[in-house]
């Protein structure tokens, strides 16, 4: 298929989950921003926000862009680096 | 000093097995230097991500002379074409050659997968002495007052020592913003590039773009395909699939709140691209933030025992007719490499040493290409070129080949007209013609 | 003590693509793993090891399999093996154990020998069994924990249904890991630069004494004996004797009685003793100490 879902394309690359996520969001800090323009933005589409104004994040099939970082309007909400070596996302063919 | 392993001593810390990193790792372990090249990947090219075109085979055919013999490339590029589109019309202009330099080795360029390209790469500076170190993560530079004395890895006794660091750890470089060279980056910066590699039959992609054997093509696009969001967007032909993506720049996209995934089904859909990619199977989605900016986001470059080469120098040129990288990364990292060799001949690590890295940068026509082309990229996301004038192009087609019966129009009339429907002012034309020219012409 | 570890290097599961037309698989996108149940025995003999014990590493494959040695060089095992046969491209469970086991003997025997229970994905588990027969040791399956006791191993198994039994097995043994009983450690940078230093030994068959005609088994063919499950039931016929509603009634009631309850009445202590009598009774507890 040419046309896919969002989950379909989430099925081609491979995750090495570690146990301890890479990417620490505080929920608690998100709820005062206006824009959370991180839900927009992410690729792998692992922010959720939730109808109390938290915003959940998994970090089990992040890309490891950095374009949630760097949108990011509350300073300290999001706590950023790369998973550790070995683990996260590996491309086969990009 | 004590003798365990971890603080082993190395003449050259290599961080990031991409283009710059393997090239600045190859060069210095052939000047017989003691190099460690490091990688957080399961394997170089695990996590690296691009179009990709790589525009750059006479740089690497210095390094290994042939190497596209021996590489895992997939076609080489002699066929590119810059289309404009409206949401349902698109113009293009279509370049293809058969001079020598397109058609014969060392070719102009080739599509490549990176994984499979970087992997190969970063193997020739492991076989050239360079110690290639894989899963491992680099969080720190390790510091001796002003001077850079190493990295600190994310693993038990990580500490690695060596005399120069050559941070090529790509766009996000936190070495660089540790080490105080680069600033925070902002968000109309970068752009976030979506991807997918799509499977489709070897000689269904010789078909439909017309090629030959080996022969590539590289589509470029600008205008709708990324609705109002400023952005672009590729097709490459591999050996047996496309790869094709959207570019969107990340503050376009926070302030129109797309998808970034929702604008590749988009741009596939338009009908300029969806017969090209017909019948195609999605292998794999990826995506990666690009540094955009050039010239005006560069950090800088050198400190006492610490160079930064590649993306996470801003080595990436987008001008619009221009998207190149990996052969500007290679370059970086070769001249990376060059300081790094001087320095360890003289045995002072200084920034004053280190400082030859720009003059190798010069040589190299680094710094001088981005230098031109400092004012396309803020022209390149500029509204008008993004949006107003790929419309401009497509209705002025649509109107200058339409046969209705009606009186045909000559083109400025036509022209003019179309430029009042769309709702542009003759004067911001004059300033944008200022401004293309100044980009581009001297 | 010394202590054997097989490893093996699987594609994973994740990244093998089958083409749904052809069934071909696409190697060239195939990623490899370590085999997670072996990572798991891996980690358990680590854990055994004390001072002057040692851990040794095999694996049965070609060149590129080296790739799991390394990983256990990088977390601390002492000596690492491969075992192939150049030419050969897969190998049958069968001829896997019999090359562990003959290159075991050849090496000098272990005390004990710690397997994957069984491969990722359709793994059929028989490699430990095999092993342990060519070795003629006992083998213990399953296995979710176990620890060195006076010379024996004491260890918990996992049952069907989330049952588990424990129990002691003598050395030598060879043991069977489940998977994921427990990560494997995340290698130290001095341990992971010497791995990808080290020089990896290598055995081929001459070496082993074995010639190729040893390794030309007839195809096998695996029983598996389970208990029967589930188990046949009678029908139910209603009493044709009964009023319609009341056979209606024991067809709803699918032939089932309704359990009897029984109140007991009485002070406090005979109550109590009645129902500890009950639970006596009906093996809930165990009889007065």
């Amino acid at each position: 298929m040419v046309m896919t879902t969002h989950d379909e394309k989430m099925r081609t690359p491979r995750f090495r989950v570690d146990d301890t996520p890479h990417i620490v969001v505080d929920g608690e800090k998100c709820r005062t921003c206006a824009v959370r323009s991180c839900v927009t933005v992410c690729p792998a589409n692992l922010f959720v926000l939730l109808d109390d104004g938290h915003v959940l994040f998994n970090y089990e099939q992040c890309f490891e862009c950095g374009a949630c970082y760097f949108v990011c309007a509350v300073e300290g909400a999001i706590r950023w680096t790369y998973p550790k070596g070995g683990f996260g996302v590996t491309f086969r063919e990009s | 000093m004590t003798a365990t392993n971890g603080s082993e001593h190395f003449d050259v810390i290599v961080v990031g097995a991409g283009p710059a990193g393997s090239a600045a790792a190859l060069l210095a372990a052939r000047a017989g230097l003691k190099v460690i090249l490091i990688e957080r990947g399961e394997y170089p090219g695990a996590k690296n991500v691009s179009g990709a075109v790589f525009y750059g085979s006479t740089i690497l055919n210095q390094l290994i002379p042939e190497w596209w013999e021996q590489a895992p490339v997939e076609r080489h590029v002699c066929r590119r074409e810059l289309v404009l589109m409206s949401p349902t019309t698109s113009v293009s202009l279509d370049f293809r050659s058969a001079a020598e330099g397109y058609v014969r080795p060392p070719y102009n360029g080739f599509t490549v997968l990176r994984p499979k390209f970087d992997r190969w790469f970063a193997d020739q500076a492991e076989a050239a002495g360079a110690f290639l170190l894989t899963s491992t993560v680099v969080d720190d530079l390790l510091w001796d007052g002003p001077q850079v004395v190493g990295v600190k890895t994310r693993r038990d006794d990580g500490d690695i020592r060596g005399d120069v660091v050559i941070a090529c750890d790509g766009v996000n470089s936190w070495l660089a913003r540790k080490a105080g060279l680069q600033r925070e980056l902002r968000t109309h910066e970068l752009s976030l590039g979506v991807k997918e590699v799509i499977g489709l039959d070897e000689s269904l992609i010789r078909q439909r773009f017309q090629l030959a054997g080996d022969e590539g093509m590289a589509l470029e696009y600008v205008g709708a395909v990324t609705e109002a969001v400023h952005g672009g967007a590729f097709l490459y032909t591999n050996r047996n699939s496309l790869s094709l993506g959207v570019l969107a720049q990340l503050s376009s996209l926070v302030e129109h709140k797309k998808r970034p995934y929702d604008l590749l089904e988009t741009f596939k859909a338009h009908p300029a691209v969806a017969p090209l990619v017909r019948g195609g199977t999605l292998r794999e989605y990826s995506a990666h933030l690009i540094p955009e900016s050039g010239w005006n986001m560069m950090p800088a470059l050198f400190a006492d025992g610490l160079m930064v080469a590649g993306d996470a120098a801003a080595f990436c040129l987008a001008t619009g007719i221009y998207i190149e990288g990996i052969n500007y990364a290679m370059q970086s990292g070769l001249a990376a490499a060059e300081a790094a060799i001087l320095a360890c001949r003289r045995k002072e690590f200084s920034r004053y040493t280190l400082s030859h890295y720009m003059e190798a940068l010069r040589q190299r026509n680094v710094l001088t290409d981005f230098q031109a082309y400092r004012h396309a990229p803020g022209f390149v996301n500029g509204e008008r070129l993004q949006n107003l004038y790929p419309q401009l192009a497509a209705l002025g087609g649509e109107a200058l080949f339409r046969v209705d019966g009606n009186r045909k129009q000559k083109l400025l009339p036509l022209y003019w007209r179309t430029l009042r429907q769309v709702g542009a002012k003759p004067r911001h034309v004059l300033q944008d013609l200022y401004q293309v020219a100044r980009a581009y012409l001297w | 003590m010394r202590i054997a570890v097989c490893l093996s290097r699987l594609p994973d599961p994740e990244t093998v693509e089958v083409d749904p037309f052809t069934g071909a698989i696409d190697l060239s996108r195939t990623l490899y793993v370590l085999n997670p149940a072996d990572a798991a025995a891996l980690e358990l003999a680590l854990r055994l090891r004390s001072d002057g014990d040692s851990v040794t590493a095999l694996t049965v494959g070609p060149l590129e399999a080296e790739q799991v040695l390394r990983d256990a060089l990088a977390v601390g095992v002492d000596h690492v093996l491969r075992i192939w046969e150049e030419g050969r491209t897969t190998t049958r469970p069968a001829v896997t154990s019999l090359l562990l086991a003959t290159a075991l003997r050849t090496e000098g025997l272990p005390d004990l020998v710690v397997c994957g229970s069984r491969s990722l994905s359709g793994g059929s588990g028989k490699v430990p069994a095999f092993i342990a027969e060519y070795l003629d040791w006992p083998v213990v399956t399953d296995i979710l924990h176990f620890s060195l006791s006076n010379g024996r191993v004491r260890f918990r198994r996992r049952l069907p249904r989330g049952a588990r039994s424990e129990g002691e097995v003598t050395l030598p043994a060879v043991l069977a890991v489940e998977a994921g009983t427990a990560p494997l450690r995340y290698a130290g940078l001095p341990g992971l630069m010497q791995a990808k230093r080290a020089t990896i030994a290598h055995r081929q068959l001459p070496e082993l004494g074995l010639s190729p005609m040893d390794l030309n088994f007839p195809s096998s063919t695996a029983h598996a004996a389970m208990p029967p499950y589930p188990r046949p039931r009678e029908m139910f016929i209603p009493d044709s004797s009964l009023p319609p509603e009341e056979r209606v009634a024991q067809i709803m009631s699918a032939g089932v009685a309704q359990k009897a309850g029984r109140i007991v009445d009485g002070s406090p202590e005979e109550m109590a003793d009645a129902i500890l009598a009950f639970l006596q009774e009906h093996g809930f507890v165990a009889g007065p100490a």
